[in-house]
């Protein structure tokens, strides 16, 4: 038998055939949890055992079966995962979690149940603003979710696993940091569409096997000579999801490496750690709610002051950005969401508002999810750069 | 090596244009096929035949710039740039205190914020017909008229109607209803000129407008469509003597430009192998 | 010969005109109060801060219902462009669209009313509260507000629970609690704002009248079961707006209003009079929001027979008595009345038995097939027009599964027409005319198929 492949290629490997690791392991008798979206914890399934395994749609593939269930005004990325599920790609799954991500995700929930049927399925209702009451209220659902897995699976959750599998995830995060350390230099050191390859791949199999796999990609990347070249423009890219390389494949074929995002198929689920608090939840509530920044989270500065200041909210919602365009040398930021997305589409103003009253030059991108129609776009980026360089 | 000649190719959807330019900046050919789907690749006939009117070879020219929606597919480019910097530059060649340049053409809408000749901002349609040329083909072509004529027809207009409906089918629908209910055809074609024209108005709108405004593109040369512009906007706008052919200058003047910069550098210029073939449209 | 006039196919309600007339009531309230000085804050429809900020003395104004008037009045458009002008997507709710153009446009007037404003306008607010309840994408609706106004913005948070999850023990009072908590830290931030202090004696009197309102139309509805439907759905359309947003701020005329609707509906059912002026063919419930640019449209169905009889939005709760006597913290009280056990309404609703069946569906599948379609079985209806909403995700997602469980539980076929809340363009009013023109034949086949499997209608 050949060796088996490590690093970027097998990094590849797995975002060409993600489900089939996980299929490996369900043979073993271990069990395999979808989720949707970045809300649900992991750090609970890894506690007792369970491989978090994200659900994703495909860009590639017509949406064929999901029409008959949910209106093609919605969100084409929740409709080719529903789509995918119809076309039975999910059925090897034992469970689902989904949260309050946005409507379109509860009701996706709530569709899926009625058709995919996987035998598993918890929705967490994820509050939508930092209130005081709202961490209390995601405790209390993290418990309840806690319980279901607990039901699910037959054992108890010892807090004893589950501070050993915030550790662990909490590696995965500083990890996935350290890589991102590896695109500050110019030219970095590994690509946009490299990077999407490596994180969809982690968020495809165990938390320990993605450590392993992130620290051989870490330590190729730094010794390869073959990276990528010096291109006239290093963008920083913000948006909602991609879960594909053709946007940045598209955007690296022109004269420009994509050098640092804030996309949930890249930075934003990994940027923040865990606490280990004295109560385990607390610590887990608190990150899920507060440090993820998507912009399904209402976020302002100090809520209980009556008074109001639009530069200075902006500032709390998105300097983050500023120091990632400051950190990593950035000239230009893509604002890129799919069509349909609500709560991405009402920040693109107020973002572009703060980035312009940097001096940073922005560009906001629409598509619909799908390969073909990523090619109009060529254009407009090609067009920004040729503004900013 | 003596420079000389520059040639910009805009291979766009519905039409390709090629301009050769001397070094001081004058025209000496200029060419506009009518490119459908189908003869889409043959840019080099239309090359071929702006040197043969030019009385050059390919030889002579000392930079090919290709832009345009077909740009990455020329063969005999040197460079490509988007049709969005040369139709900026090109326009500030006819126009110098252009502000803001709406470009109509077969299958988009451009708004370019420009200034001295460089692109500060743009903002482009959606893929859709609608507010395009290809929108007044597909609705003259129902009425059994020809395209030309439609600007002309639209001026006798004293009372245009609403074509309210954002989708090239529903609004043909709509034309034709309205057609029937006996609304005279120049009230209908001014109204769809209007549609149009709002369209592009409230794309701009984000850019800021500032005169002055300078419209291209095939359908400016439309002048149905000019004036309902003007009524959207609020201001005058200019429209080239060709309006076809900015983004074609532009990318041989930005093709100078280019050369005469690394020159300037002392470097060598970059040009790609000459090969004045099919352009590989359909891989 | 001569003929008569035909009489136009809806037949309108007297009683809904002066219920219109009350929103109208709502801007001028508005503008007044800000010229005098009082404070004025746009909120947004939802559960909870309506009777809190009447009762704190707050004007209270909704610009989701001004858009739908804006969109009514033929003017929405000029307001929609502005907000694509200001680099806001166009798929953005059309509700929300119209705000921000009329916002922009406030700014550019210096804060003064735009003049070409219907119904005198909506005043610079001191305040925005927001909402997530329904749809939670208007958190940012109103943070997006912030480059046009100096108004801080309250977010109302609410539980929104998955149906299994909501069962799970201890689930109700800790949502229950996460309410009352959420509400007292609005109602201190109100506090600091305004610089008084609530008066719970008058949220007794601005809550407890939604309920006098709702009991009212719960019974109009009630009378809607008659054949024929005695009420069409445009004057559902026309007065809910009132129960909407003045029920709180005016619930005494409010609950006048619909009293005397419901004396009017009576009287029709005691006589045999419809809602439509043409036989009865069909008998439809409205699914989704309407189209407010095209309520005219209504009419044209309605020359067809066709009678909208109940409607899937803002339906009012049952009406039930609650023991509140064990709870003096008026806070909890409010919240009580309103945010009830999910087993409780089911069984109220329901009845006991089928109630039981559907808990068990949700504890099984996580969800229900038969839950929400009562009022479809109620009211015999015979066909449902969906109403998918271009710029509305929360309104439209789950549509064409309610398509499919309609037909797998009720055998009642249903109708998608696309169009928009505020957005003409999305509207095709004449291919939605063809349609509807096929569907009768489906609702005819399917009046067949229940008939074959014994189902009463």
């Amino acid at each position: 038998m050949a060796e088996p492949s490590k690093g970027l290629l097998r990094a590849q490997e797995i975002y060409q055939d993600r489900s089939q690791r996980a299929l490996e392991l369900r043979e073993q008798g271990k069990k395999i949890m979808g989720y949707l979206c970045i809300y649900p914890v992991l750090e609970m399934m890894t506690a007792l055992d369970i491989v978090p395994y994200r659900i994703f749609g495909d860009m590639r593939e017509p949406i064929t079966r999901a029409d008959a269930y949910m209106p093609s005004v919605n969100c084409p990325f929740l409709r080719s995962c529903l789509d995918l599920g119809l076309k039975e790609k999910y059925d090897f799954l034992d469970g689902i979690v989904t949260s309050h991500i946005c409507d379109v995700g509860s009701s996706l929930s709530g569709i899926w149940n009625y058709t995919v049927r996987t035998p598993f399925s918890h929705h967490i209702d994820t509050p939508h603003t930092l209130h005081e009451t709202s961490l209390k209220q995601e405790r209390g659902l993290l418990e309840d979710y806690r319980k279901a897995l607990e039901d699910f699976t037959g054992h108890k959750m010892t807090t004893e696993n589950l501070k050993k599998a915030i550790r662990v995830h909490n590696e995965q995060r500083a990890l996935v940091r350290e890589l991102y350390e590896l695109k500050k230099p110019d030219p970095p050191l590994i690509s946009g569409v490299e990077t999407i390859r490596v994180i969809k791949a982690i968020q495809s199999i165990p938390v320990d096997e993605g450590n392993e796999l992130l620290r051989d990609v870490i330590s190729e990347v730094k010794e390869r000579g073959d990276g990528p070249q010096t291109k006239s423009a290093r963008l920083l890219l913000w948006g909602s999801i991609l879960d594909d390389t053709a946007l940045p494949e598209m955007i690296e074929g022109l004269d420009a490496n994509v050098v640092m995002d804030d996309t949930c198929v890249g930075s934003r689920p990994y940027f923040n750690d865990v606490e280990v608090t004295g109560d385990v939840i607390d610590g887990l509530a608190r990150h899920y709610l507060m440090d993820i920044k998507c912009p399904r989270t209402f976020r302002t500065r100090d809520y209980n002051d009556v008074r109001k200041d639009y530069m200075k909210d902006l500032e709390v919602r998105f300097s983050y950005l500023s120091d990632y365009a400051r950190d990593w040398k950035t000239n230009g930021v893509i604002l890129e969401s799919v069509r349909y997305c609500d709560t991405h589409g009402y920040d693109v103003p107020g973002l572009r508002d703060y980035l312009d009253n940097l001096g940073i030059p922005s560009i906001y991108l629409e598509h619909d999810y799908t390969e073909g129609a990523l090619a109009p776009l060529r254009t407009r980026v090609q067009g920004f750069l040729e503004i900013i360089s | 090596m003596v420079l000389i000649y520059f040639a910009g190719i805009d291979l766009g959807s519905t039409m390709t244009k090629v301009v050769i330019v001397d070094e001081d900046d004058q025209t000496k050919a200029s060419v506009v096929y009518h490119t459908g789907a189908e003869h889409r690749r043959l840019a080099n006939r239309v090359m071929e035949e702006s040197l043969a009117k030019a009385n050059l070879s390919i030889d002579d020219i000392s930079f090919v710039m290709a832009t345009g929606y077909g740009r990455i597919n020329v063969p005999f480019a040197d460079r490509q740039i988007t049709e969005l910097s040369c139709h900026a530059r090109g326009v500030a060649s006819f126009f110098p205190h252009v502000r803001l340049a709406i470009d109509i053409g077969g299958q988009d809408a451009k708004g370019l914020k420009t200034r001295d000749g460089k692109l500060l901002d743009f903002v482009m349609s959606d893929k859709c017909a609608a507010g395009t040329g290809r929108f007044l083909e597909v609705i003259s072509a129902a009425l059994g008229l020809k395209i030309e004529d439609l600007g002309d027809i639209s001026l006798r207009s004293t009372q245009k109607v609403s074509v309210s409906s954002t989708c090239t089918v529903f609004a043909q629908q709509e034309v034709v209803n309205h057609l029937s209910e006996g609304v005279p055809l120049e009230d209908v074609i001014a109204g769809l000129h209007d549609a149009i024209a709002g369209r592009s108005a409230r794309m701009v709108n984000r850019l800021k407008v500032e005169p002055d405004v300078v419209f291209t593109g095939g359908v400016a040369k439309n002048v149905g469509v000019v004036k309902a512009l003007e009524e959207n906007l609020g201001c005058p706008v200019l429209v080239p003597e060709e309006p076809l052919l900015s983004g074609a200058i532009g990318a041989a003047l930005l093709g100078k430009e280019h050369v005469l910069k690394a020159l300037a550098r002392g470097e060598t210029i970059q040009t790609g192998k000459r090969r004045l073939e099919e352009a590989t449209f359909f891989k | 010969m001569t003929t008569e006039a035909k009489p136009r196919a809806l037949n309108r309600l007297q009683s809904m005109y002066a219920l219109r007339a009350e929103v109208d009531k709502m801007y001028e309230g508005g503008v007044e109060a800000s010229e005098e000085g009082r404070p004025v804050a746009w909120v947004m429809l939802e559960g909870w801060s309506n009777a809190i900020l009447n009762a704190m003395g707050v004007n209270t104004v909704f610009p989701e219902n001004y858009s739908s008037l804006c969109a009514a009045q033929g003017v929405a458009t000029p307001f929609l462009e502005r907000s694509e002008a200001e680099g806001y997507p166009t798929h953005l709710c059309g509700y929300a669209r119209t705000c921000v153009g009329y916002s922009s446009r406030m700014v550019e007037l210096d804060g003064k009313i735009p003049p070409e404003a219907p119904a005198g306008g909506m005043p610079k607010p001191i305040l925005l509260v927001a909402s997530g309840e329904v749809c939670d994408a208007r958190f940012k609706w109103f943070q997006s507000l912030g480059r046009f106004f100096d108004a801080p913005v309250w977010t109302i948070e609410s539980p929104y629970p998955g149906l299994r999850e909501r069962l799970t023990e201890g689930a109700h009072e800790r949502n229950v609690n996460f309410l009352i908590n959420e509400l007292k830290a609005f109602v201190a931030f109100l506090e600091k704002l305004l610089g008084k202090k609530m008066d719970w004696d008058a949220l007794e009197h601005t809550g407890g009248g939604t309920n006098e309102i709702n009991r009212w139309r719960w019974e109009i509805n009630e009378l809607r079961k008659a054949r024929p439907g005695p009420m069409n759905t445009r004057d559902f359309w026309s007065a809910v707006t009132a129960a909407l947003f003045r029920g709180a701020a005016n619930p005494d005329v409010i609950t006048k209003g619909f009293e005397r609707m419901y004396d009017e509906v009576k009287e029709r059912v005691n006589n045999g009079i419809a809602g439509i002026n043409r036989p009865e063919k069909y008998r439809l419930s409205f699914e989704g929001l309407p189209p407010w640019h095209s309520l005219g449209f209504l009419e044209q169905l309605a020359e067809r027979g066709w009678n909208f009889v109940i409607e899937s939005a803002y339906r009012p709760p049952r009406p039930i008595t609650i023991d509140l006597s064990k709870y003096s913290d008026p806070m909890e009280r409010y919240v009580r009345r309103r945010y009830r056990r999910l087993e409780d309404s089911l069984e109220e609703d329901y009845g006991p038995e089928e109630a039981g069946l559907i808990i068990d569906e949700i504890l099984c599948d996580g969800v229900s097939r038969r839950m929400g379609l009562r009022h479809i079985r109620d009211y015999q209806v015979d066909g449902v027009v969906l109403h998918v909403l271009l710029t509305c995700r929360s309104t439209s997602a789950g549509l064409n599964l309610l398509q499919h469980r309609l037909l797998d539980v009720l055998k009642v076929p249903s109708l998608v027409i696309e169009g928009d809340i505020i957005d003409v363009s999305a509207f095709n009013p004449a291919e939605a005319l063809r349609n509807a023109e096929t569907f009768e034949e489906t609702m005819d086949h399917y009046r067949k198929v229940r008939k074959e499997l014994g189902m009463p209608w």
